[in-house]
Order: C-alpha cells, then sequence, then structure tokens
C-alpha cells in the first residue's frame, strides 16, 4: 500500500522516503536525529510542530529551513544547517520593491488554524452561506489532536476513532465551502486586523471582515541538563512523527513529564513496536485523593472518563511501567545511546536515583498557548497566576476585546479538543450572525447546546487537573551550565548574573544575555526568564512583562517575504 | 509612599535623568571626577536600547530628503559627527573590551544619474563642512562591495562611518559607570523637578532627591521634563522600522546606505544583517512598544533584496520598532541660560552617533572645563517663543 519510493540525499547520502513525509521524519525514520550543529552541541527535532526553530537545515541549498514543517520533494538535498548561512551565489536581481501593492484577499470569515477549532468554526460558518478561508500552516488539515496520517506512511497505525473523528471533520470543512489553504504561515498582524500571510509561493495581505484565531497551543518544557540534545522532544513531535508519518522515534523510549497525554502517547508507541522502557508521571499515584476528581469527571463526561480508565488498562496490559511521582532529572549522550536519570519528583526537584539507556526521550510537561498573533492584533489578555501564562479575555461568544476578532480553542487557555470544538461552533455562529447571515433565534439554536458541552467539559478538564496535580517546575531541574535559551545558547549561571546585577526586567535581561532574541522569538525561554526574575522581585505580569511579539512571527526568507526574482 | 521617606534625604551633585548611550556616559564621566551622581531610567520609550547602532558620519539621504528647512544648520554642525566617531574609538579603548566597534566606512549607492548627481552635491556640502567622503565610480564600487546589485552606477564612499553592538556597548557603559562610584535607578520615572534657591527636587516613583545640578539625557521624554521649568524643548518621537536576519557568513564589511531611499544595512560580528533606514513605525503609548507597519516592512524588505540580491533566502527573525528623537537636527546641549544648573544633553540627529561626544562637552562644561565646541549654537533658547 506504502508508496515509499521517493528520495532524498542528506549530507551526500541517498534516504528512501514515503509520499507526504515531511524531511524530519524521512530522516528521523532512518535514525538520524541530529540535524544541526549550533555552537553549543547538536541538535534535532524538539518541537515537532515549527515552533522551537531547532531542527533547522539546509535544503537545496537555502539555509535554516525547517525539517518537521517541509514535505520531502524527490530529489531533494538536504544539508545539516552551518551555524551561518550563506548569502546566494550570482543571484538574479529582484523587482524593486512593490511594497504594499501585494495580492490582497477579502474573505468575510478568515480562520486561522486547522485544528479542532478551526475545522468546525469554518464548517459552520461556511454551512451558514458565509465566504470562510481557513488558513494552516501545515501540510494536512486536522492541527495537533486530529493529526492526520499522510498520504503514504510507512505502518499506517489501526485508524483509530480519533483519526476517524478527524477525518470526518476535515471532511466536513471541505464539504462545508470553506476554502482550505495548506502550508500557510501567518506572519504578522497590522492596523485594522490585516494579516500578512505566506503560502510558500506567495505573500498575500488579507483583510477579512471576521477572524477566527485557533492557533492551539505549544508545549512547555522546564530546562534540565541534556534537554537540548538530539532525542530529546516533546511528547507532541513523537506524536506527529508516528500518527502523521508512521515514524518511530527510537526503538528504546522513555516518557516522562505529567498529564494524560503522556499515557496515550506512550500506548501508541508501545503499539506501532517501541520499547516504552517507562512513563515517569510527576504527579503522585492515584490513591484516595483522586476519588473526588474522578467521580467529577465521570459526571461531567462519562465517555471520556471511561476512555481515560481504559488507556491505563491498556498501559498496564502492555507491561509498560507507570511511575507516578516520579520524573527526569537528566540526559547524556554516550555511545550506546541516551543515558537518562531519574528518581524520585519533589517540588524541589528530582531525585538521580536510577539511570536507563535509550534511544529518545519524550517529554511531556504540558502546554503554553500559541496566543502570539492575539497579542498582535491587539487582543487583550489577563495574567493567569496559578498556569503561569496570558490568557486572551472573551465575552461569551467568544469575541476578544477587538471588534470581529474571535478566539478559539487552545490558544486561548488550554480547554482542550472537546472545548475547542463547542467554541468553534460559538464563535462561527456569533460572527455569522453579526455579518447578517442568521437570526438571533437560529443563532441561539445552534449555540445553546454547544456552550451547555462546554460548561460540562470545563468541568471535567478541571477534575482532570487535580487528579493530575503535580509539581511545577521552572529552573529547579536546571544547573548553572544549563541553556535556558537554546536559540542564543544562553545558560542559567548568565541569566542569574544579569539578575544580581539589579537589573531586574525581561527586556534587561534579554539585552544583557541574547535570552528571548533568536528565531523562536522566546517561546522556548521566556517562562523560565520570568520564573527566575519572580524569584528576585515581587512580580505582577501582565501583558507588557511579555516580550512583544513582533513580525514575522516565525522566520521567513527575505525573498518568500517580498517576493522573488524579476521574471 | 514609603519609598519617599526613604529617599527624601539623599542629596547629590548631579542627577541624569536618562539612561540611554548619552545619561549613562554622562554618569561614567561624572563619577570618573569623583562626582555623586545619580542617573535614573524609566525603561521606556527607549531610543538606545532599540538601536541598531549605526554610526554615521556622512550625511544621511533622509536629511535633503526629508527636512530641506533645517539642512543649513544641520550642516553646520556637521562636523561633530566625525569626532564623536574619533570618540567612540577612544570610548572602546577606555572601557577596555569588545564592544565591537568598527570604523569600517559606509558606503552610500547611487542606481543612476539623477541619484549621482545628489551624490556629487552632497560630497560638496560635507567637504564644505569638514567631512571627509569621496564619489567612487562603479567599477570600484563593485570591487569594493560585490554583494551589491550590478546596476548600480556609483556611491559616496565615507571612511568615518562605522557600526557598534549597542547591546554590549550599553552594558560595558552601564559597568563603567558604576564601577567609578555612579549610581543608576533603572524602572524609576521622574516625575516632576522643581527649582530649590540652591538646586532641584527631583520627584519620582522612588522618592525624591535633592541635587545640586540636573542633566536631562531623555532623548524624546527631554521635552516634558524641563516644561513645567518653562523651558520650551520640542522633542518629538520618530518611530522607525529596523529588521534584523538569522547569522550570515560574513559579506558586508561596509555601513551600506541609499542615494534616494531609506535603506541602511549593516552586518554584525555575529553575522546578522540589520536592515533599517527611516521607513516610519507605528507610534504607541508607553508601556506599549512602537509598532510594525505593514508597508514598512515590505517595502524596506524589498528594496534591501533589490540592493543586496544575494540577501534573498536569509531569513529575517524579527521586526521592530526603535524611537529617534527629533528636533530641527541640531543638538541641544549644555546650561540652560535662564537656569543655573540645568543642563541638557538631547543629540540632534542619530543619536546613538553622538550620545558619548555630547556627554562629554555637556560633562566638560559643567565641571568647568572647554569643550571642543562653542556650546552656544547648540542651546535650547532658540525654541523659546516658537510654537505652543
Amino acid at each position: 500500500m506504502t508508496e515509499c519510493d521517493t528520495t532524498l540525499v542528506f549530507e551526500g547520502r541517498n534516504v528512501n522516503c514515503c509520499a507526504g513525509d515531511t524531511v524530519a521524519a524521512a530522516l528521523v525514520a532512518t535514525g538520524e536525529l541530529s540535524l544541526r550543529q549550533s555552537s553549543c552541541g547538536e541538535r534535532g527535532v524538539f518541537c515537532g510542530i515549527g515552533v522551537c526553530q531547532e531542527c533547522r537545515v539546509t535544503i537545496d541549498g537555502r539555509a535554516g529551513r525547517l525539517a518537521c514543517m517541509t514535505t520531502v520533494q524527490d530529489g531533494m538535498r538536504v544539508e545539516r544547517s552551518p551555524e551561518r548561512a550563506a548569502l546566494v551565489d550570482d543571484p538574479a536581481p529582484p523587482a524593486v520593491s512593490n511594497g504594499g501593492n501585494f495580492g490582497c484577499a477579502e474573505p468575510q470569515v478568515l480562520v486561522v488554524g486547522g485544528g479542532p477549532a478551526g475545522l468546525i468554526a469554518a464548517a459552520v460558518a461556511a454551512e451558514f452561506g458565509a465566504d470562510v478561508v481557513l488558513l494552516d500552516e501545515r501540510a494536512a488539515a486536522g492541527g495537533q489532536f486530529f493529526k492526520q496520517p499522510s498520504g503514504a506512511s510507512r505502518r499506517p497505525a489501526p485508524l483509530d476513532r480519533k483519526f476517524e473523528d478527524g477525518r470526518r471533520l476535515i471532511e466536513r470543512a471541505q464539504r462545508s465551502g470553506a476554502k482550505l489553504v495548506p502550508d500557510a504561515q501567518v506572519l504578522g498582524a497590522f492596523a485594522d486586523n490585516e494579516l500578512l500571510v505566506n503560502d510558500g509561493e506567495t505573500t498575500r495581505v488579507y483583510r477579512p471582515q471576521r477572524l477566527i484565531i485557533a492557533t492551539g497551543a505549544y508545549e512547555r518544557t522546564p530546562p534540565f541538563p541534556g534537554w537540548t540534545l538530539p532525542g530529546v522532544m516533546t511528547v507532541g513531535a513523537a506524536q506527529t512523527l508516528l500518527r502523521g508519518y508512521g515514524v518511530r522515534p527510537g526503538k528504546r523510549i522513555l516518557v516522562a513529564g505529567n498529564g494524560p497525554l503522556n499515557a496515550q502517547t506512550a500506548i501508541e508507541l508501545h503499539k506501532a513496536g517501541a520499547d516504552v522502557v517507562a512513563v515517569l508521571e510527576l504527579a503522585p499515584a492515584f490513591g484516595l485523593r483522586s476519588v473526588a476528581p474522578f467521580m467529577r469527571m465521570l459526571l461531567a463526561e462519562p465517555g471520556l472518563a471511561a476512555t481515560g480508565l481504559r488507556l491505563l488498562a491498556q498501559l498496564r496490559l502492555a507491561g509498560v511501567a507507570v511511575q507516578p511521582g516520579s520524573g527526569i532529572a537528566a540526559v547524556e549522550s554516550t555511545e550506546d545511546g541516551l543515558r537518562a536519570t531519574f528518581g524520585r519528583a519533589s517540588t524541589a526537584g528530582i531525585e538521580a536515583q536510577e539511570s536507563v539507556t535509550v534511544d529518545s526521550v519524550c517529554l511531556g510537561y504540558g502546554f503554553l498557548p500559541n496566543n502570539e498573533l492575539l497579542r498582535m492584533l491587539g487582543c487583550r489578555h489577563r495574567y493567569d497566576a496559578s498556569r503561569e501564562q496570558l490568557v486572551v479575555e472573551r465575552r461569551d461568544d467568544c469575541q476578544t476585546s477587538v471588534d470581529g476578532v474571535f478566539a478559539v480553542g487552545d490558544c486561548c487557555d488550554l480547554g482542550g479538543a472537546v472545548a475547542a470544538l463547542q467554541e468553534g461552533v460559538i464563535a462561527a455562529t456569533s460572527a455569522v450572525r453579526s455579518l447578517g447571515l442568521q437570526t438571533p433565534e437560529e443563532a441561539n439554536k445552534t449555540t445553546f447546546p454547544a456552550q451547555k458541552r462546554l460548561a460540562r467539559h470545563r468541568a471535567f478538564q478541571s477534575a482532570l487537573w487535580s487528579a493530575y496535580a503535580a509539581p511545577r517546575y521552572h529552573t529547579e531541574l536546571a544547573t548553572a551550565e544549563t541553556l535556558v535559551c537554546r536559540c542564543e545558547n544562553v545558560m542559567l549561571q548568565q541569566l542569574d548574573d544579569v539578575l544580581a546585577q539589579g537589573l531586574l526586567s525581561l527586556p534587561e535581561i534579554k539585552r544583557q544575555t541574547r535570552l528571548g532574541m533568536g528565531a523562536c522569538q522566546g517561546r522556548n525561554c521566556t517562562a523560565t526568564a520570568l520564573s527566575r526574575l519572580a524569584g528576585e522581585i515581587d512580580l505582577r505580569p501582565d501583558e507588557y512583562t511579555f516580550f512583544a511579539p513582533r513580525a514575522p512571527l516565525k522566520p521567513v526568507s527575505i525573498g518568500d517575504l517580498v517576493g522573488g526574482p524579476e521574471e | 509612599m514609603a519609598a519617599v521617606t526613604e529617599q527624601i534625604n539623599t542629596e547629590f551633585d548631579t542627577i541624569v535623568v536618562g539612561g540611554g548611550v548619552v545619561g549613562l556616559c554622562a554618569t561614567w564621566f561624572l563619577a570618573e571626577e569623583g562626582a555623586a551622581v545619580l542617573c535614573i531610567d524609566d525603561g521606556r520609550e527607549a531610543g538606545s536600547t532599540a538601536n541598531a547602532g549605526s554610526l554615521h558620519v556622512q550625511m544621511q539621504s533622509r536629511m535633503e530628503r526629508m527636512f530641506p528647512q533645517y539642512l543649513a544648520d544641520y550642516l553646520k554642525t556637521l562636523s561633530l559627527y566625525p569626532q564623536a566617531v574619533e570618540f567612540w574609538i577612544e570610548i572602546e579603548k577606555r572601557l577596555g573590551q569588545d564592544i565591537e566597534l568598527s570604523v569600517g566606512g559606509g558606503i552610500m549607492i547611487a542606481e543612476d544619474d539623477k541619484q549621482r548627481q545628489r551624490l556629487e552635491r552632497k560630497c560638496r556640502l560635507e567637504q564644505q563642512h569638514g567631512v571627509e567622503s569621496e564619489l567612487i565610480g562603479k567599477a570600484d564600487l563593485l570591487r569594493m562591495a560585490p554583494y551589491l546589485n550590478k546596476d548600480v552606477c556609483g556611491a559616496v564612499y565615507c571612511a568615518k562611518d562605522g557600526k557598534v553592538n549597542p547591546l554590549l556597548a550599553n552594558a560595558a557603559i552601564r559597568r563603567a559607570a558604576l564601577e567609578h562610584g555612579g549610581a543608576i535607578r533603572s524602572g524609576v520615572r521622574v516625575e516632576s523637578i522643581d527649582r530649590l534657591h540652591d538646586g532641584f527636587v527631583v520627584k519620582s516613583t522612588a522618592g525624591h532627591f535633592r541635587t545640586r545640578h540636573i542633566m536631562i539625557a531623555a532623548g524624546v521624554g527631554s521635552g516634558a521634563l524641563v516644561d513645567n521649568l518653562g523651558i520650551r524643548l520640542p522633542t518629538t518621537a520618530e518611530p522607525l522600522h529596523m529588521n534584523i536576519t538569522e547569522f550570515a557568513t560574513p559579506f558586508m564589511g561596509h555601513l551600506l546606505q541609499h542615494a534616494e531611499s531609506a535603506l541602511t544595512m549593516k552586518q554584525l560580528h555575529n553575522g546578522q544583517v540589520v536592515i533599517g533606514g527611516g521607513w516610519p513605525a507605528q507610534a504607541a503609548v508607553a508601556p506599549d512598544a512602537p509598532g510594525i507597519v505593514l508597508d514598512s516592512l515590505l517595502g524596506n524588505l524589498g528594496l534591501a533584496q533589490h540592493v543586496v540580491p544575494g540577501i534573498r533566502d536569509l531569513n529575517i527573525i524579527r521586526s521592530w520598532g526603535g524611537i529617534n528623537t527629533m528636533l530641527d537636527l541640531v543638538s541641544v546641549l549644555g546650561e540652560v541660560e535662564t537656569i543655573s544648573g540645568l543642563y541638557l544633553a538631547v543629540p540632534g540627529d542619530a543619536g546613538y552617533t553622538l550620545g558619548p561626544y555630547c556627554a562629554r562637552m555637556v560633562v566638560d562644561q559643567m565641571t568647568g572645563r572647554t569643550p571642543d565646541y562653542p556650546l552656544a549654537p547648540f542651546s535650547v533658547m532658540r525654541f523659546a517663543g516658537t510654537g505652543s
């Protein structure tokens, strides 16, 4: 069934690929975990979703391309990216700038993000007759939750219920008449809700009448010794490799962190033939204190609660050891693979009690909302101290403080996929109603069940996380030499030196150490730096405490941004 | 309110308001003289901290293009710029550490005859006003800068143009100020300055301070600080757009500008290319930082790619807005004639280039030495009675 007759050339060596593979999937499938030499060691796939910028490779002579976001073309030449990118040799002179004179699209509704929230929002709005465009940065819609298998996966994982639900939702969005644009990167938001978008071929400006932001979340990982080594990656990255492309990130795998996604990924890896040596779970063993949360989960969402219990039973049956109250302390690179040290977890840190040698380590410590675009649009945010992140302010209909801009799904407050699906319905309904495409009565009919389900699901989520309550680490696991900023290779000690000088703000830390100045724009290091700062001063963060998001939201080549050579 | 009682009795020889390159240098120089000096900086509306580090000696093309009314007076101060770059060289020596200062020369390119003629005129003006620059033809230019679009037709070359890493420079100057005994309070906002019979009282968010002298080195914020003292200093913010690329192999040693369009380009030691040149950013009210204007992002980068086609595949990793302080292109320097003890130090244009030198001259006047230039032409009194 598989069509795996595509070839890319990596560092002069032919690598067999399957149609639809990303460069990252194809390379990891052949055991190539190290993709880049930084001045502080090698790097590989880390986030797997185009956020961390660690998997930069040179593709057909162009440096700084993301392996995890680039689909393989036959004959592609891929090399490890050098520390410094080369200029184009003897380039054709480009046309004189035509700044501002770009193609412009003015859909009634523009949805950004093709995960659960974005797909349902696009479908609902289009079904009510709106002219809808949905932009997604990956080659295939579905987002991180509904990741779909690529054209010809190696071992199509058994098409489980989630694949099926995702496929149905994507088909519904396609049938609805919404226009789905893949490989579309939103580079920035400007005055009057104008969005600059690059789809790999052209740059275009979108001026929608209504905007629904559904940009999801990315993973947060507290720094610890060895967290930058190739083969150490987020569970999201591992899951993308596996569910999207049928690629295991190694044979022997250690999973560590907090929350049900880790257990779920572990069972998926096990089913795909991996040897999951353990799941280290920071939360203590479920016991008496878990009874009340479990009851609340059962009452709110009996179906989901049952699925969760089934998952834990499957893990036990598979012989995968879940070790509650434990975590990973350090990873080092050895000749035999990655030696991970782990042990008992407490709020002070993790004891180094045992070690195990594995091919890869998958980390899942929870998520941060991908709210840079919302912040750039000027939507008001408040700081959630318990989760240590900015949360966009929304009205009941998911509209933000900026009229006509709606925010749905995990980019808001990490409510999970079920909440995202309800919010998508609610926002799309309100958007089409405000466009005059629907009467308030009709709108209420659509919205009412969604609001009810949303309330139930929020109760479920709150109970779920109280069952999984665990120490929340910032720099407790790091040593003075641990890198806290992966892009600019800033060690914890350098951060502390600045604080010791009395320079007590995030911008000062950035100027003095370059922390946050790199390609990921601070997505990996802001939380770490703020926690350290909070140890020095009575920090009451608000929107202005964080780095201001700036265009381009993700690195983009000048040629892609402003147009190529003269024809 | 607790902070007020904590600080009311603190008395200084000089309080410097503004912790950018001017204020930090002044704090360093005064502390070196043994003065009890405090620098107060509110960390907002920063010019120096968002600066890209160009050291401008030759006249920027925007001067003639945008401010013809100020040109005659500006030209009279042109010879300050080469002196200021010389002073940057001295600063680096005295700091004893690498601030990535490089005086590698700058080129301003022309793409057609009209632009070439403009450059010829500019070159003549510069020579008349104490700046050495020379016209170079296409062949020499392409030898000197092979990365340029082959359609260029010539340029002005100025050997004194340069660049410095402002992150390193600001940090090193700050350390020097502290090491010499200067005090720096960051994140503190001055709310008012009131005169006493023998000095001033500075009311701030960290309490009240008494001082004999005060130096206003607050860039665009300077005007508001002296307003209640009856001094008119019409500083306005000119938010400007800048971009920075990923690390690239070294290819560009010069500071590059364009004869007619808004463009500056230079490569930092780490390989990043900084692209700017005066495209507008969107003004914002603090604590909001200046916003990015779409046409500036696309226009600035489109022009850069046109002039240096080889940068096509370089990733842009960020754009941002910095703040240029606008007056009439002429610096405001020295003690205010009508208020003894009140000193102003606001560079006229290219504030980062002029910053240390301006601080030097005002400190010279304050400490009884003769500044390199008579400060009378830089008096703030020229604005008295103008506007409202």
